[in-house]
Parts: C-alpha cells; structure tokens; sequence
C-alpha cells in the first residue's frame, strides 16, 4: 500500500534530511517511523503527503506515484499534522463537511466519526475553544472523513498532557482494530510505537537503522539487560567487561551508565563477573529491554534526550 | 459500532466540472473565515469613505473648485479601496498558513491553483461589496455621477480586472513574506504611493514630466481613467494617457492593459503559491 525506494530529501545547503529510504507498507498495516526530531520522520510524511518533493528516489501509494500522480495519491490518503492545522473560527463540524466535500464524499460518516473520537458534544462549536486533546481528535476524526486507504499521523499525541495522550492513544488504538486502513505513524515516543505500530523502523540522521516488529527488534538484545554506573570512564570500563566475555558487540555505554544485554548468560552471573572484574558499580540492577535501548544501540543517543 | 471502511475506487484525474465544486468549496471556506472576521470587510472602507465624503468636500471647499471635483475624488477612491481590500485578503493567506488550515488544503485532491482561484473568488465578492457601498455613500452624500449602461459595463470591466490583478499581487507578497508584519510593512508601497501617482485626486497630466510619463505605465492609471470614463462620461484621464481622440479605442487599450496585468499577476501569483507552499 505504501512502497518507498531510495527515497532523498536535500533541502537548500545540502542539508540531507532523509538519505535514500528504503520500506513497503502492506495493506492494513500500522507502521511505524520512530526516531528523534530532526530524524526526518515528517520530511518522509511530506514527501508521501506530495508537500515535499523528493529530491531522488520514488514512492507510491496504493500504487499512485506522489510525483507524477499527485492527485491520486493525495484522493486515497490523509493526514494529521503535528502542529494544529485546523480553521479555529469554523466548527468542528464545518471542518468535517469541508474535507468531506474537498475528498468528494457523497454521505460523510460525521456524527459517527465524532462519536468514535469522542467529539460529538463540541461539533457545533468554534474549534477556537477546543482544548488540545479535543481539537486532535477533531482533526484525525477530520480525516478519516474520506474513509482513507492510507492514513499519516505525524506524531499525533506531540505536545497532550498524560491524560490525554493516554485517551488518544486508547481512540487510535480502537479505530485501528476496526478499520483495514494502512497507517503510517511517526513518533518519538516508544511507548507509542510499541503499542500502535506493527512493525518499526528506527530512523536516525535521515536513515532506517533498523526495520522490524517491536517484539524482533527486542528480541535482539535478550530476555534480560543488566545495567549499571560506574565512576570515571564508562567507555574504558565497557572495554573490561568486553574483554572478560561479559558484554558481546551489543552493549553499550551511555555518560556514566553502562547497559549489558545479556542474551543467555544469568544476570547473577555477570553481576558476580562484573564484581571479579573491581569496577565498583555505584548502582547496579537488571530490567528487561525497551525500545530506548535498541535505539541506544543502534545510534547511540536515547531517544527523550534526542528528541 | 460501525467499522470505517477506506473507499474502494477513486478517480485518478479530475474532469474540468469536477475543479467547479471544489472551488466552490473553497470559496465558501474562505467567505466563512472572512465573515467570521467582520473588520476585514469594513476596515478597508474607512479609508476611502474619508477621502470620498470628507476630504473630497473640503478640498472643494478649501480650493473653490466645483461638484465635478468631488465626483472626480469619490471615483479616484475606488483605486485606493481596491488596493487595500485586496492587500487586506492577501494578509488571510498568512495567517492560513501560520495557524489556519493550509496544509490540510495542500493535501487534499485538488490542483493547488485552485486554493489561490477560491481565495480570489471571495476578494473579488468583498471589494465589489465594497465598492458599491462606497458608491452608495458618495451617492448619499450628493455626490452626481453620469453613467450609461455602457459606461457602467466599462467601470464593472476595469474595476474587476484591476481587482484581480491587486489580488493577483496581495496572493504573490503573502507567497513571498514568512510574517504578517513584513507583509504589512510592505502593503504602503503596493497599495497607496501608487495612488498618490495615478490621477486620483489630480489629472496626471499636473505632474512633474517624468512623472506623469511614469503613470502612463501603472495598471491603476488605466483603470481609474476607464472607473471615470464608465462612471462619469468623462474621457479627458484616459486622453492624458494615450493622446488619442476616439475615446471608445483609448478605453479599450486602457482596458486591455488592466485585463494584461490582471491575467499576469494571476499566472505569477499561482506559480509563486504552489512553489513556496511545495518544498
């Protein structure tokens, strides 16, 4: 449904925001881009979206080239935006109708959108006086007005309050199970990704990192992690337990914070190597993997930092 | 309840009928919005209402001149009103982009000329909402005026193109600044010193050489002669322009010359949108 080869963004100073991505979207699939701001999450979103035109490389959405078939493409998809792009002084009612009407939808499910999403009390009122949470819902009740076959949500709980981002997240969850559309998030939230997304791709620096499910992309670092911090330097210490076959390619040293997958040794077993091996932890303790550290590993920054 | 279904089959081009309901679409959008914001229908009219009902009389007065002088400032407002209404549309592009809802338009089905097409639609309602009510006033005020049904063709002609043309020009200036603040530091220069330049409250032909050759060339000259010409029967502005004796011919150049700039400005406006609303 949604195919990318080579796809490049380079902005004006050779800024190269995405560098030749490579994925395919099946039908009905919730895929996922997650990555830091400035990743080039939304630059992909905008390029799929006919907003931003690919410097190189092609896209296609069900099957609609989104240069040299922009209409179609842009006929069978929509998308809500990260920052709010909404007309305040209309209703949210009169937004609906005007996607309606510009997606050419004769009979718009809109009282049943606004229901689904929870909105169906404001839909008479200016969207002026939405809160934050209410007016996303709006605009994702908005679009899938035009019952999409593809639909882009660009980090579409950025700036909600826990309360509300845990709603919404709880609204998209539904509308997923319920619907065959394809869906393409990006986030850069892991929590997000993990409960949404089918499968992931890590973007980092304008590249795919790594591409899987969430469950694969954690199976990579093991059952168990142990993870310490240690005075002076973490890198040197890593350097030890990597010589002493405690940590294989895969850990990694964030600050003072060293992370240890541990694959199928026992965490008693390499905490008592860790001890032999006189780094004198200041605190030391196992959990089982996140997201945070695949992303870790693979580009060496946590993702909250980076983002 | 219901599962939400994606559409099945959607059409790959749009039929030139199916461009007529989205930009009716638009159009209606945008005269909600504007509607929704009364003072961008009654500020541009302060301005020239001053000068037609107030500043008119008293140059009268003040000059010993007669009532064809009032007549001749109440028409030489239409060219300071069309200006600034349009300029004060062009300002709702802006604000669509920093906090309305043009991406979500950006993304839609339809040609993107089409937003700047809807867009203009409703300028050229408001300003010819204007425009009569400031006729209406001048009217009101005793101002005569002398208009065949002819006459009144030629000033309707002048006054539209010229209007699509400011547009045309309000369209390209949003397209071009990132910040409504540039963009009225800009709207002087665009929409009043041209004025001033143009014959509206004097004949160009009491300007200095230069600038009276310099007139000859601005759009508005063209069509404040023609708003004089259809309105109050009166050649002389469109003879200060072209030195010619047939006055129908001299209107029809005058008018060709609005009806050019106004397409220009449309095609530059359009291009310069969809450039720097695509990156």
């Amino acid at each position: 449904m949604i195919e990318a080869f080579g796809l490049t963004k380079t902005y004006p100073g050779d800024v190269e925001a995405v560098k030749a991505i490579d994925f395919e979207v099946a039908a009905g699939e919730v895929f996922g881009l997650l990555g830091p701001n400035g990743a080039g999450k939304s630059t992909t979103i905008g390029m799929l979206t006919t907003t931003i035109v690919p410097t190189a490389g092609t896209a296609r959405l069900a099957g609609f080239d989104v240069v040299t078939e922009a209409l179609a493409a842009r006929s069978v998809s929509s998308v809500v935006f990260q920052e709010p792009v909404i007309d305040r002084s209309l209703s949210g009612r009169r937004n609906l109708e005007l996607h309606a009407r510009l997606w050419r939808v004769p009979a718009p499910p809109i009282d049943e959108l606004a229901r689904t999403l929870g909105v169906a009390d404001l839909l008479d009122r200016p969207v002026a006086g939405y809160s934050g949470g209410e007016r996303r819902r709006l605009e994702i009740a908005r679009a899938l007005v035009s019952r999409p076959r593809v639909l882009f949500l660009d980090e579409p709980t950025v700036g909600l309050d826990p309360l509300i981002r845990a709603e919404l997240l709880d609204a998209i969850e539904r509308m997923r199970d319920r619907t065959d559309m394809t869906i393409l998030l990006t986030t850069h939230y892991l929590d997000e990704a993990e409960k949404l997304c089918d499968r992931l791709a890590i973007v980092h620096q304008g590249e795919i990192v790594a591409l899987d499910t969430p469950t694969a992309l954690l199976a990579g670092l093991g059952r168990e992690i142990v993870e310490l911090r240690v005075e002076g330097d973490a890198h040197r210490a890593l350097g030890v337990l990597r010589e002493r076959g405690v940590v294989d390619g895969d850990g990694f040293a964030v600050g003072s914070t060293l992370t240890v997958p541990l694959h199928d040794r026992s965490a008693a077993d390499a905490i008592a190597e860790i001890d032999r091996a006189g780094l004198a932890p200041a605190s030391i303790g196992t959990r089982r993997p996140t997201l945070d550290d695949v992303y870790l590993r693979l580009t060496g920054g946590r993702l909250a930092e980076a983002a | 309840m219901t599962a939400l279904s994606p559409v099945a089959t959607l059409p790959r081009r749009p039929s030139p009928l199916a461009v007529a309901s989205p930009l009716a679409t638009l159009a209606g959008r945008r005269f909600a919005l504007t509607t929704r914001t009364p003072r961008e229908l009654l500020v541009p009219l302060i301005t020239p209402i001053l000068f037609a009902l107030v500043i008119a009389p008293a140059l009268k007065s003040a000059l010993h001149t007669g009532s064809a002088y009032e007549a001749f400032v109440a028409t030489g407002t239409v060219g300071l009103l069309i200006p600034l209404n349009t300029m004060f549309s062009g300002l709702s592009v802006i604000v669509d982009r920093e906090s309305g809802a043009q991406r979500e338009l950006l993304a839609a089905p339809i040609p993107r000329a089409l937003l700047v097409l809807g867009n203009l639609a409703v300028a050229l309602a408001v300003t010819a909402f204007q425009v009569v009510a400031l006729i209406g006033f001048a009217l009101a005020r005793g101002i005569h005026f002398d208009a065949s049904a002819t006459g009144v063709l030629w000033f309707v002609g002048a006054a539209t193109a010229f209007t699509v043309g400011m547009y045309g020009a309000a369209e390209t200036l949003a397209s071009r600044v990132p910040k409504a603040e540039e963009y009225i530091a800009r709207v002087p220069a665009i929409a009043i010193v041209p004025w001033f330049l143009a014959g509206s409250l004097f004949p160009i032909s009491a300007l200095p050489g230069f600038l009276e050759w310099f007139a000859r060339f601005l759009p508005l000259t063209h069509g404040l002669a023609l708003v004089r010409y259809g309105l109050l029967g009166d050649a002389t502005p469109l003879h200060d322009v072209w030195g010619m004796s047939n006055a129908t011919a001299m209107a029809g150049l005058s008018l060709a010359v609005v009806v050019a700039f106004a397409a220009a400005l449309t095609v530059v406006s359009i291009r310069v949108f969809t450039r720097s609303a695509v990156r």
